[in-house]
């Protein structure tokens, strides 16, 4: 016994240790076992002025049913599974408006909305891309009191969408009692972004300054605005709107550092590049970059000429203008333009909106300009002006709908206009940017930065304030142009935004209770059976009988 | 019902060894001191078997079935019969008859086999939410396994305790014994090299499981007619 106990305490501690041990690996072990596992994209959650907009939820643990569900079924605790191939507007925009209990909505998209797929864009692909984006204006401006998820079609997720629809036509919903698919989302529930930053990208050119002349060069300024905002931040990649500006700037940008790094080519005007922020909320960024402009520069500046959506048109381009076309500078601008549009094939018109002071709407890029008295125009392929959060770079803008020759064609329209007009060649037929010369449009420069834009979201809140994106930017303007300027700006207090713009989903094919309770009654026969079975082969029927019954012999003998 | 989808799978995997040792005499004459040393010397054979596994064998990438490495494994196998050898004969017992004796041995290395090889994946995967059969399988499988270790041990027991047997059973307990003990080859065999799926291998098990355990159990009572 004494021999037990000295070597006992070194061997109780080692058994508490591998206790403790067990105990951990026991809580750690968690394991994922889903059957399938999707990347999801929420859809925006945002407040203007204090109202809600959006959805206000991100976690997700329900029951998936599919359209197909019973009539008059409760849907409160299960989420809808909607392929946007098949989806019927109305019935959503009913839904939506009035107000049902739904404990959520996973749309899947088509794969030619995401920038792996190399599809090109026939005539179907189009009606889907109108879909997609009524669905969105939809969802943007309503007020949802639960998640709405984005994901791509892919096989995995058909074929769960397949045995859903099926276990629905049969008539048995997901419930907790009869089994099916479980969609879990676990994320925290989404915060405020605090102070959202707006970063303004400024780059600058300088002229040819005769010598004696005390006189400031006269400048141009070339602007477009970089950042997006869709129904799913993650996924606003904005190719045409407005990554298809933001690749011309760089482009022209590239092209007229070539001219002016020789100071034998250099002209007498200097050339302003701007890539603002904030463009989708009544482009706050210009605003603000035109607003920390000194006086000096503000009077110097000529003209502006804003890009704006150039990467999917034919043949028409528009010139947006808020000053009567009778201006002396409007009429310069759009004459020039539309020459050198004629001998490329381009017919470019000629649109004229009055700005409305009262009215804090700013539907396009010049009329801030226009506010802080500037001339400006804006140059898109878009024939009216977008409404709120309309054409801002969503979801259904992306790369296979844009046209790299359309791009090509606007950087050789501004391109030559502009130089024509800072060499005074107006009116002449010289071809200063032309193909197969040193000076020629770059279109692998072009595709390249078009597909990184394809691929990279950029919804200003959700920019941290030293993106690397931002820092890209910057580096190539800093390539191109000389004094590159960052300005950081905190966005306009009207606007909030909430965070939680992507995540996992785990969809659990689960057994419903009734399956376990029957399993356990099978088990529990089972046991009994090979209970008796055992009793009774091993010591006979009697010792089983017995089992249940109290002797009475013993009453007799106390008695 | 994840957790209640655990506490089945746990039910069917280990309730059948606590049902056969409450039903059995084996309950009356309190042979658990035999069952837990029969376990005891399973973790052993397990220990040796791990180390001969992890020195003599290559890992091999693909589910296929590549002889030579089965008859290594088979060969390894043989370590459970020495181990068996060993419970049955070189442990002290309490005086407990043979028909007894073998059962509690078989009891406890089927419930050591068990716990070892089946607590752990059930633990962690039949608490998720996910729904699969194979842990339902899973469960059979250890049904099987029982009924094979008992009558492994009743083989064995035949083999190395019982003096007097007829000659002429004789080649056929071990050739029972040979069958029953090189299970394991011949279940991989047949997942691998013919490529069945598991709940046709688990129903393949629990049928050779009963047919074995008939078998020895007339061998058995065979045997036990001389000495009576």
């Amino acid at each position: 016994m004494a021999a037990r106990d000295l070597g006992g305490r070194p061997v109780l501690e080692s058994v508490y240790s591998v206790i403790a041990l067990v105990f951990v690996l026991v809580a750690c072990a968690e394991l994922c076992d889903a059957a399938t596992v999707v990347d999801v994209y929420r859809l925006i959650q945002y407040d203007i002025a204090g109202a809600p907009f959006g959805s206000r939820l991100a976690g997700l643990n329900h029951h998936a049913s599919s359209l197909h569900f019973p009539p008059g079924a409760d849907l409160s605790r299960t989420v809808l599974v909607i392929p946007v191939r098949d989806l019927n507007l109305g019935y959503v925009k009913d839904y939506l408006s009035q107000r049902q209990p739904l404990g959520g909505l996973l749309f899947l998209l088509p794969q030619i909305f995401s920038f792996e797929s190399k599809e090109s864009s026939g005539n179907g692909e189009e009606l889907l891309k109108n879909i997609v984006m009524e669905l969105e204006q939809l969802l943007i401006h309503t007020n949802i009191p639960y998640p709405v998820y984005f994901a791509f079609e892919n096989d995995d997720i058909n074929t769960v969408l397949a045995d859903i629809k099926r276990n629905d036509e049969s008539g048995q919903p997901a419930t907790a009692t009869t089994g099916g698919y479980k969609l879990v989302v676990s994320t925290t529930e989404p915060k405020k972004v605090a102070s959202p930053v707006i970063s303004n990208l400024q780059g600058w050119l300088p002229g040819l300054k005769a010598d004696g002349d005390p006189n400031q060069l006269p400048t141009i300024a070339i602007v477009a605005s970089y950042d997006t905002f869709g129904a799913a931040p993650a996924l606003s990649m904005g190719s045409d709107s407005n990554g298809s500006g933001v690749v011309a700037l760089l482009e022209i940008a590239r092209l007229f550092s070539l001219l002016y790094s020789n100071p034998k080519t250099r002209g007498r005007y200097n050339l302003l590049f701007g890539l603002t922020s904030g463009g989708p909320y009544n482009y706050n960024g210009t605003h603000k970059w035109l607003r920390s402009f000194d006086q000096r520069l503000r009077e110097t500046i000529d003209y502006a000429i804003c890009l704006n959506s150039i990467g999917s048109w034919d043949n028409e381009l528009w010139i947006h203008v808020s000053k009567p076309p009778e201006n002396a500078y409007i009429k310069q601008t759009f004459e020039g333009l539309s020459n050198v549009g004629d001998e490329l094939g381009i017919k470019v018109g000629l649109k004229h909106k009055k700005i409305n002071i009262s009215n804090s709407r700013v539907a396009w890029e010049h009329e801030q300009f226009s506010r802080h008295r500037i001339t400006a125009a804006t140059l898109s392929e878009l024939s009216t002006a977008p409404g709120l959060f309309e054409n801002t770079g969503s979801l259904a803008d992306s790369r296979n709908f844009v046209n790299e020759a359309a791009v090509i064609k606007s950087v050789k329209l501004v391109a030559e206009s502009l130089a024509r007009h800072i060499y005074g060649h107006q009116g002449k037929n010289i071809q200063i940017f032309a193909d197969e010369g040193s000076l020629a449009v770059n279109p692998s420069y072009i595709r390249s930065w078009l597909d990184l834009l394809s691929q990279t979201p950029r919804v200003a809140p959700f920019l941290s304030k030293n993106d690397p994106f931002v820092m890209a930017l910057k580096k190539e303007l800093e390539e191109h142009t000389e004094e590159v300027i960052l300005q950081n700006e905190v966005l306009d207090g009207m606007f909030t935004f909430y965070d939680s713009t992507k995540a996992t989903l785990n969809i659990y094919q689960v057994a419903s209770v009734t399956f376990d309770l029957l399993l356990l009654l099978v088990l529990g026969s089972y046991l009994i059976v090979l209970f008796s079975f055992l009793i009774i082969t091993t010591r006979g029927l009697d010792d089983l009988i017995s089992l249940f019954r109290r002797p009475p012999s013993r009453k007799v003998k106390t008695a | 019902m994840t957790v209640f989808h655990f506490f089945n799978c746990a039910i069917l995997t280990f309730g059948p060894h606590a049902v056969y040792y409450s039903a059995t005499p084996l309950s009356e004459y309190d042979t658990l001191g035999t069952s837990v040393k029969a376990a005891l010397v399973y973790l052993g054979t397990a220990l040796v078997k791990l180390v001969c596994l992890a020195t003599f064998l290559k890992v091999s990438e693909n589910e296929s079935f590549d002889p030579y490495q089965e008859l290594l494994k088979a060969l390894i196998g043989f370590i459970d019969v020495a181990g068996l050898y060993f419970a049955l004969t070189q442990l002290t017992h309490r005086n407990i008859s043979q028909n007894h004796k073998f059962q509690a041995v078989g009891l406890g290395w089927a419930f050591a086999d068990s716990v070892l090889h089946r607590l752990a994946p059930l633990w962690v995967g039949a608490r998720g939410l996910e729904f699969t059969w194979d842990y339902i399988l899973q469960g059979l499988e250890a049904n099987a396994n029982l009924v094979f270790s008992i009558s492994l041990a009743a083989l064995g027991s035949l083999m190395w305790l019982r003096k007097n047997k007829p000659k002429t059973l004789v080649p056929i307990i071990y050739a029972c014994a040979g069958i029953v003990a090189t299970m394991p080859s011949i279940t991989s065999y047949l997942r691998r090299g013919l490529g069945w799926h598991f709940p046709k291998v688990v129903g393949f098990e629990l049928f050779t499981s009963l047919a074995m355990a008939f078998i020895s159990w007339q061998l058995f009572s065979a045997c036990q007619r001389p000495s009576a």
